[in-house]
């Protein structure tokens, strides 16, 4: 199993007096595409978070692995230095600190990445014309004062600027109208294609994953996976909706 | 005896005569005493011009505000050489700033009156740079007359080797419909005493003052701001922000007055401060005089270290709690930068970040950036 | 109401400014002038049997009142303020009495139309009344008294053997002499107050309350208040002032010190009605242990003039503190009122909302101070402070100060300052309300969040003093 990229294994969590995850595994192997759905309030974008290592939410057993290493106890900024990317939701506002600033901070933190100033300038200068997205950005504070897209468009900007090896998506698609919509997903693509980097989508909304080539599906109802299988559950559930896996889900508290 | 003497005499005409200047950058209104945040002392050099001929400023900078107080307005009129009285005609838009360039390590001393004469925009711009490891004082009194539906622009950095001490004192008048954008960077110095007092006269007169500061070491940081409001419907829009690490001393008073007969003004006022050093002293003051009723006053002050959800934003990103408070100090840096008007302006502050940040991050940033200002110049 | 102050105004122009012309003498006591001289401090003490260290403090506070200079920068002006014409100690002729039939009838009569007897019965725990400077009325509950709850004047206490080294250690330590003037004077001339002493471990259910009723004209209130709650000790203590209204000043220097120990919790609930011709120059003082909280209730409705700050020392780590406060200034008032937090333990909490209303030329001074000691690591604080104006001849300032000395520590400040909006007195209207009505209504609401944290019978009249004074019945 040495080729999976990430590897969680038996992991509860939540917070102090609410647990919400229980006893997950799911493993993601280099350069797949898996889609996490389930219900709002499911604990999907809890899952995202725990991997990526917010310290809102303690673990109380399992392992979190990612390319060989645990990394169930290590910081937020260490595992992103090994590879690990989470797209907020609502990404933060942090004033006083221009785009640019930011982007060279955390670039240079990368050895892999190492670049002159000329250099930089040049590479946050094509993707952000990819991503349609003006470069003035790049000398206001961070997403301070940016609309909802434009929030997605930076976070997509720090995806293919930092080239992680496992990009977790957390509801990337929500709240977006069409264009900006089409903008994230041709951001996506560009990350598949570019980097080679695994992902993991969350989300209740099929449309973003119609250009996707999705390798497994998983399900979360009520903190637990229910349910994995390929592309084709995705269309299921897209007919079906979530139905049937909390009815199982009810069905199987009741008995235990 | 006699020796004796002549040797203390021979000392005393070598060192320059010094003045205390007691009550400096004290608010409208003031705060308990044993508080010790009501005001700054300063000791400043005085040279005596007896007999030197120097030509002040039209009469009417005399009456105008200024954020330090009156005691430091005399003492830069009585030190400056000369001084400069710029006018900008009716109508006509200055492409050309007005830059008051003090060289601190000179322990220059600028005394500036700006008129923008009904309709007109200029850009003010002050810098105090020097790069001298020697104690020295710098000033500079800048004083600007802003007639009905002018646009002021005013940038001022403050970039001063750590031995040095820099007194900035400004006043502005604002009739009906003027617009005054400022922008304050002070990066570093002994002692940044800094005052700034807005007077929005004019109905619909506004200020937007943004300041951004950096203390370190056992820098001491003084500001001032005062922004009365007697205009109807004028506005004012304050933001400080700063870092302040080490044994930095800090004392931000900043006031906003909504004096009787204002209807409808607005003012706010908001500083948010990350406090990174052990031995930091940090002293907040944010005022609201209100005379008025028909007024919306808000302040607001954030003391501490970097919000839980942004330090995680930055982790989630790769940065150690450490590195996060890093970022916040060399986007200091990238901000003035970024905003600077001038290429002097711009150097001055490349020269201390060097100081601050290192050789090389000052490097990355002149190279990052000055891409960055041709393509904003570009675009505006 | 232009009588009123063309009255004042006469008035200060009467009285001259002798108060700050106070000259020590190098050869004794002789040159002191008329109000204040030590054989008024020495006939008091002896009235009251005191002991001689008591003496000896109030002595020395007279010399330090009479060196003590106002700093000149500060708030409202107390040119009104004579103290040659303030007879410091003016005393009913009468003993204090554990049973009202035996309270003089005229003084029943103003406690019971102010309700003291009658919240007695219904919901506390012991009540004690002073009228001018002695107390006239003290009770407390039996069964309070069995768990070794003390609650009774300082003058007894200090009769008490068990009683009096205690007086002795605590008296005069959390708010020394040397405070400021009035301090001063206030330990010079003190009288009445109440001592109260909870045993640890004790949770008195029921508050107990003191009611301050200064009725003599031209006169002061200088009572001390001592409090100390013992480890483990929960104790509400309730405290109302008010007086009749002259046109001659009176001052209020009371001195309240709260001595808060380990695990223990202290709320302090005042509401503070003096008439418009005092000068309210109270000082209070709270210091607080590990793992304790203290909590402030404060509603400020009346005086001419008011410096009342009550403060906070967050000594013991994991100590909190809760500040609660409203002040309403009306036609001929300055209030300066506020608060002071220092916190000095780790891990230490204060939270301060406060309120002010200003009206018919009325003013306000808002006034914080937030220090956080260089020990004090993850302290946090909240001040939040809103203003509202209800016409444009009144005025509103804030005046907060913060201090920080620790990086982990978090301090975040708040305040608005603005008028009711028309579209809310709009809305109102348009649903039936009058005008006047719709406003009273806004007004209560903004004081609620002091009321809710008042007990019922206090709310009330809280709502009752907002409803005088919106309706403009003004005395």
């Amino acid at each position: 199993m040495s080729e999976q990229l990430l590897r969680v294994s038996g992991l509860s969590a939540g917070t102090e007096d609410n647990p919400i995850l229980h006893d997950i595994d799911i493993s993601v192997a280099a350069g797949e595409t898996h889609v996490l759905m389930g219900p709002n309030g499911a604990g999907k974008s809890t899952l995202g978070h725990v991997i990526m290592g917010d310290p809102v939410y303690k673990v109380s057993s399992g392992r979190i692995e990612f390319a060989g290493q645990d990394l169930t106890d290590e910081g937020a900024d260490k595992r992103s230095l090994a590879g690990i990317f989470l797209s907020y939701q609502a990404p933060v506002e942090v004033p006083g600190v221009p785009l640019y600033s930011f982007l060279r901070t955390i670039t240079q933190k990368r050895p892999e990445l190492k670049m002159t100033a000329k250099e930089f300038r040049k590479r946050v200068g094509e993707i952000a014309d990819e991503l349609d997205l003006s470069q003035s950005f790049l000398t206001r504070e961070l997403n301070v004062g940016f609309s909802g897209g434009e929030k997605k468009k930076i976070e997509m900007l720090q995806l293919l600027l930092l080239r992680p090896k496992l990009a977790i998506l957390d509801e990337t698609d929500s709240g977006l109208d069409v264009d900006a919509l089409s903008v994230v997903s041709r951001g996506i693509e560009a990350y598949r294609r570019t980097c080679d980097g695994a992902l993991l989508m969350i989300t209740h909304n099929t449309r973003i994953l119609e250009k996707l080539t999705v390798d497994r599906t998983h399900v979360m109802v009520k903190g637990r996976l229910v349910a994995e299988g390929p592309a084709s559950l995705i269309d299921d559930i897209d007919a079906h909706g979530f139905e049937r896996f909390e009815r199982e889900a009810e069905a199987r508290g009741d008995a235990e | 005896m006699a020796d004796d003497n002549a040797t203390l005499g021979a000392a005393v005409a070598d060192e320059p005569r010094k003045v205390t200047l007691s009550h400096v950058n004290t608010p409208p209104a003031e705060t308990w005493n044993y508080l010790r945040a009501n005001d700054i002392t300063l000791t400043v050099p005085a040279i005596s011009r007896k007999g030197d001929v120097y030509f002040a400023l039209p009469q009417l900078f005399g009456r105008i505000e200024c954020g330090m107080g009156d005691k430091v307005t005399e003492w830069v009129t009585s030190q400056a050489a000369d001084a400069t009285y710029v006018e900008v005609p009716r109508n006509t838009v200055r492409t050309e700033p007005v830059v008051v360039d003090v060289d601190a390590d000179a322990g220059q001393v600028a005394d500036t009156g700006v008129m923008i004469r009904e309709g007109a925009e200029a850009t003010v711009v002050v810098v105090a740079h020097g790069g001298g490891s020697e104690a020295a004082t710098s000033a500079a009194l800048t004083r600007i007359v802003c007639e009905k539906r002018t646009r002021l622009h005013l940038f001022e950095v403050l970039a001063l080797p750590d031995a040095e001490t820099h007194l900035e004192s400004v006043g502005i008048v604002a009739d009906d419909d003027a617009t005054i954008e400022v922008r304050q960077y002070l990066l570093g110095g002994a002692t940044q005493a800094v005052g700034l007092a807005a007077d929005l006269a004019g109905d619909r007169a506004r200020i937007n003052l943004q300041t951004r500061y950096l203390g370190r070491g056992t820098d001491v940081l003084d500001i001032n701001h005062v922004v009365r409001q007697r205009g109807e419907n004028s506005r004012a829009h304050v933001d400080e922000s700063g870092v302040l690490a080490d044994a930095a001393h800090k004392s931000l008073r900043a006031t906003i007055d909504l004096v009787h007969g204002a209807k409808g003004a607005k003012g706010d006022e908001a500083e948010t401060v990350l406090v990174t050093g052990d031995d930091v002293v940090n002293k907040t003051m944010p005022v609201i005089l209100c005379d008025e009723d028909d007024v919306q006053g808000n302040h607001g002050a954030t003391i501490g270290s970097i919000g839980g959800e942004q330090l995680q934003y930055l982790r989630d990103r790769g940065l150690s709690e450490e590195e996060a408070n890093d970022l916040f100090v060399r986007a200091l840096f990238d901000d003035a930068v970024i905003s600077s008007p001038t290429a002097s302006a711009r150097r001055a502050v490349l020269d201390r970040a060097a100081a601050v940040l290192g050789q090389e991050v000052a490097l990355d940033l002149a190279e990052g950036l000055e891409l960055e200002c041709a393509d904003t110049e570009g675009e505006a | 109401m232009s009588d009123t102050r063309d009255v004042k105004r006469t008035q200060v122009a009467d009285v001259d400014r002798s108060i700050y012309d106070f000259v020590k003498s190098e050869e004794g006591y002789e040159r002191y002038a008329d109000g204040l001289t030590p054989e008024i401090v020495r006939s008091i003490s002896e009235k009251k049997s005191e002991p001689q260290w008591m003496l000896d403090l109030r002595l020395e506070a007279l010399e330090v009142f009479h060196e003590r200079q106002m700093a000149p920068n500060w708030g409202p002006s107390i040119a009104g303020l004579d103290m040659d014409h303030i007879s410091t100690y003016v005393s009913p002729k009468t003993k204090q009495a554990r049973d009202w039939d035996d309270v003089p009838k005229d003084i029943k009569d103003t406690f019971e139309r102010l309700g003291i007897p009658q919240a007695e019965r219904d919901s506390l725990a012991g009540v004690g009344a002073q009228y001018d400077s002695e107390i006239v009325y003290h009770n407390m509950r039996e069964e309070v008294a069995k768990y070794g709850v003390v609650y009774t004047t300082i003058e007894d206490a200090l009769q008490d053997p068990k009683w009096e080294p205690v007086v002795h250690e605590y008296f005069g330590k959390l708010i020394p002499m040397r405070d400021h003037k009035f301090a001063a004077l206030h330990y010079a001339v003190w009288s009445g107050g109440s001592f109260v002493y909870v045993p640890e471990g004790v949770t008195v259910e029921y508050p107990l309350q003191s009611y301050f009723r200064l009725n003599a004209q031209g006169a002061g209130q200088f009572e001390h208040t001592l409090i100390i709650v013992e480890p483990g000790a929960d104790l509400h203590f309730i405290e109302g002032c008010s007086a009749p209204k002259y046109y001659e000043a009176n001052l209020h220097a009371g001195a309240v010190e709260l001595y808060v120990k380990d695990h223990a919790r202290l709320r302090y609930s005042t509401i503070e009605n003096w008439s418009k011709n005092m000068y309210n120059l109270n000082t209070k003082r709270a210091k607080v242990g590990a793992d304790s909280k203290m909590e402030w209730v404060s509603g400020s409705f009346g005086s001419h003039v008011s410096y009342l700050y009550p403060t906070t020392i967050l000594q013991g780590d994991r100590s909190s503190c809760e500040f609660t406060g409203i002040t309403f200034a009306g036609a001929t008032q300055d209030l300066d009122t506020g608060c002071k937090v220092v916190l000095n333990g780790r891990d230490t909490t204060a939270s301060v909302e406060t309120k002010s209303i200003s009206k018919d030329g009325g003013v306000n001074t808002f006034r914080s101070s937030v220090v956080v000691g260089k020990h004090a690591d993850n302290a946090r604080a909240t001040v939040s402070c809103q203003s509202l104006m209800l016409d444009n001849i009144s005025r509103s300032d804030t005046i907060p100060a913060m201090d920080v000395r620790n990086p982990t520590a978090s301090v975040g400040h708040e305040a608005t300052i603005g008028r009711i909006s028309d579209d809310t007195i709009l809305y109102l209207m348009s649903r039936g309300c009058s005008e006047a009505e719709a406003r009273t209504m806004v007004v209560n609401g903004f004081a609620n969040p002091v009321s809710k944290e008042l007990p019922l019978e206090y709310a009330v009249e809280m709502n009752n003093l907002i409803k005088l004074e919106m309706e403009g019945a003004i005395g």
